[in-house]
């Protein structure tokens, strides 16, 4: 069967996408994603401004579609962990919680409006807090 | 119909590992399966699909419940202001499949995310290749 595999093994997985295994939650998702945004930014203040370059202008449209892409993936991975895994309980120890999941949701809204240094690395600490709210409800 | 450039057929899937469960019993989690890449259009209902979540990059696979044009009844949905639930009637578009899991308790799927537009649509999945033992075509 190890012979079957190495000759024969997909390369693609997909999802059967549900909600029982899905229980796995993990901020780990968004926080890369977070990280992918700042360093969009950081790829796009590398390019030439006034370049007229088609290669130029090829690795900017691709770096804001990436951005746009990873702002929506931090939106989603924090909203499904905030709805489907956060309980009444957790909000004694986090009372503004729901403030912060707000706040990071607008942030990841206003990195995809703009491309600013600042929002982005705020995006970052607002995402890596949300992570460590989450992990100490683990403990 | 979507264009599809010879480049992206090419570049397949050809063939899927599957993980998760939502599609319990007809394909478990770690079924290999064969995939056709170089559909155009939203096959028939019962079609089993790969294509990508709307709103993320997520490749999921789903059964098609129903196709462009058609009419699904009954779905809940939830007022976004009120957060009063309902039953709605939805009429897809000339491009939008409804597509659903057959594990219908743990599945999402259309009934979270809506509609799926055709340019998500990668490939329609066809026949199981592995485990050895369960070998054969995927049914509608």
């Amino acid at each position: 069967m190890s012979r079957f595999s190495q000759l024969f093994a997909p390369s693609t997985v997909v999802r059967a996408h549900c909600d029982i295994p899905c229980g796995i939650y993990d901020p780990a998702q968004a926080q890369l994603a977070a990280r992918t945004v700042a360093r969009m930014v950081e790829l796009i203040g590398q390019i030439d401004a006034s370049s007229s370059a088609v290669a130029d202008r090829n690795k900017f449209v691709r770096c804001v579609q990436v951005k746009e892409q990873h702002a929506e993936l931090v939106k989603r991975e924090v909203q499904v962990i905030w709805s489907d895994y956060f309980k009444p309980e957790h909000l004694v120890a986090n009372p503004d919680l729901h403030t912060k999941v707000w706040n990071i949701l607008k942030l990841a809204g206003k990195n995809k409006q703009s491309i600013d240094a600042d929002a982005a690395a705020q995006l970052e600490t607002a995402v890596k807090e949300f992570a460590d709210i989450f992990w100490s409800t683990k403990k | 119909m979507i264009p599809r450039s010879w480049q992206a057929i090419r570049s397949g899937p050809w063939r899927v590992a599957v993980v998760e469960a939502s599609m319990r019993p007809a394909i478990e989690p770690g079924d290999w399966l064969l995939s056709d890449p170089t559909v155009r259009r939203w096959p028939r209902r019962g079609t089993v699909v790969v294509f990508r979540e709307p709103g993320s990059e997520i490749l999921a696979i789903k059964r098609v419940a129903a196709r462009p044009g058609e009419v699904v009844a009954d779905v809940p949905v939830t007022d976004p202001d009120s957060g009063e639930e309902r039953r709605v009637t939805i009429r897809l578009s000339p491009d939008e499949a409804w597509l659903v899991g057959d594990a219908l308790d743990a599945s999402v799927d259309s009934r979270r995310y809506g509609p799926v537009a055709l340019d998500r649509l990668v490939a329609r999945a066809w026949f199981r290749y592995a485990p050895v033992r369960r070998i054969g075509r995927l049914l509608r």
